[in-house]
């Protein structure tokens, strides 16, 4: 049987006594939410943390609740929860269809969101939706509470801009502008795409009152070292019309703007072809998602 | 140690436990209940699935301590004095099993989709049975399992 190799464990029952532990075992200690990564890490000798910090005895850390036009969620929530609520499918469909996808349904019932954004891997579900979302993350260790910019959050593959001491209590998605639409697709070796990502898309659309594309926001896991903007891809998108021509034109800009690398899941020229379909398709799932029903 | 307060199978239980194991190795090895089975060991085949109040999690992630508060089911759990329940015998009856070594897994799968109220779409049914991996293929039979169970409906 795999094995954990002993650790110190603990089980802080406030955000404050949390950063305290993470901070007196330094860089030895992990903070545990799900442990749908953590452990799977320390499993395979990728991480062999001297101290694991349970976040989960930490109250009030697992709503979903509205605030100020938009939804707050808090760190610990559970994938499942978030692919559940209506509230996130109606106005954040992006994020709903990437939790229903993240992995299978054993460990969407374990895996939290802020677990996700927290590991930072460039395959992230959570990442790409949450940044077209324009969604803020707060951070809270022992020198306060801090916010930063979902796509500020990620430095690497698994480093993030957190300090020793902090973690990630909650994520915040602004009230959408009017006429969006926002889609996340994905392909993975599973059926369902239910496991890490060979290529994972978000992509959001903002028309204006003629119809026109006013905004684009395109993001992509797993054809870089963090999720990526397709920035040349929005450009070529803002004022022109939502055509199928416009968005396989974008589709191929923001493939050739990647930088995907060959590795056991699949080739970097794989990477490439899918990111074209995938960001076409996704563009007009958005569309079609503008005005109306969360898919 | 830690102590972990749960219940199991429907009793209360009060273990001592090394907080570095996880609650499949304390299932398994603390407890006998072999039943939950270790397939891959890092929660992509399901073999180790057990239900937390009614809900598949795969336990090879779950650190004992994490039990806590929980109803914790195990396939174990199923068989009121050992006359089997109307999922087991389904699939008995169906012959949805073939090595067995999923079987405890699809069973209690199967146990969560039909106890979170039907009945289910044959897409729930797919979706939810692609958390465990069967690499002998009974998936088949394990729907016709969920069909008969919830009326022909999926």
């Amino acid at each position: 049987m795999k094995r954990l190799r002993t650790f110190a464990y603990f089980e802080p029952a406030s955000v404050a006594e949390a950063a305290e532990t993470l901070a007196a075992h330094g860089g030895a200690a992990r903070p545990l939410a799900g442990g749908t990564d953590l452990v799977v890490d320390m499993k395979l000798g990728r991480d062999r943390p001297g101290a694991v910090v349970n976040l989960k005895r930490i109250a009030g850390l697992d709503h979903i609740a509205p605030q100020d036009g938009g939804l707050r969620i808090g760190a610990l929530c559970r994938i499942r929860d978030i692919e559940r609520s209506g509230a996130v499918a109606r106005r954040h469909r992006a994020l709903s269809m990437a939790a229903r996808v993240l992995g299978p349904p054993g460990v969407r019932a374990l895996a939290t969101i802020g677990g996700n954004i927290g590991r930072a891997s460039p395959a992230s579900d959570m990442a790409p939706p949450l940044i077209v979302h324009g969604a803020t993350i707060t951070i809270e260790g022992s020198g306060g509470r801090r916010c930063t910019e979902a796509a500020d959050l990620c430095r690497g593959p698994g480093v993030t801009s957190l300090a020793g001491d902090e973690i990630i209590t909650s994520v915040y998605l602004p009230a959408p502008p009017v006429r969006s639409g926002t889609a996340h697709l994905k392909i993975g070796k599973r059926g369902g795409g239910t496991d890490i990502a060979i290529v994972g898309v978000a992509a959001g659309l903002v028309l204006d009152e003629e119809g026109t594309i006013a905004e684009a926001r395109i993001v992509l896991a797993s054809v870089g070292a963090t999720p990526i903007r397709a920035a040349q891809a929005e450009e070529m998108l803002r004022s022109a019309r939502p055509t199928g021509e416009a968005f396989a034109a974008a589709g191929a800009a923001a493939a050739a703007g990647t930088n995907p690398i060959d590795d056991v899941r699949a080739s970097a020229a794989y990477r490439r072809a899918v990111t074209r379909v995938l960001v076409a398709r996704a563009l007009h799932d958005a569309l079609g998602a503008i005005g109306g029903a969360p898919s | 140690m830690i102590t972990v307060e749960f219940t199991l199978n429907g009793e209360e239980r009060r273990i001592e436990a090394d907080p570095c194991v996880t609650l499949l190795e304390a299932l398994r090895e603390g407890l006998h209940l072999t039943g939950a089975k270790e397939g891959c060991g890092i929660g992509e085949c399901g073999a180790c699935t057990v239900l937390f109040d009614g809900e598949p999690v795969v336990s090879c992630l779950v650190l004992v301590g994490d039990a806590a508060g929980r109803a914790v089911t195990t396939v174990e759990g199923l068989a009121a004095d050992g006359a089997l329940d109307e999922v087991q015998r389904a699939f008995v009856a169906t012959g949805a099993l073939q090595c067995g070594f999923c079987t405890p897994a699809m069973v209690l799968t199967v146990e969560a989709l039909l106890g979170a109220g039907g009945p289910p779409t044959r897409e729930a049914a797919v979706e939810a049975l692609g958390g465990v991996l069967c690499r002998c293929g009974t998936y088949p039979k394990v729907l016709a399992v969920i069909d008969t169970l919830s009326g022909g409906a999926a």
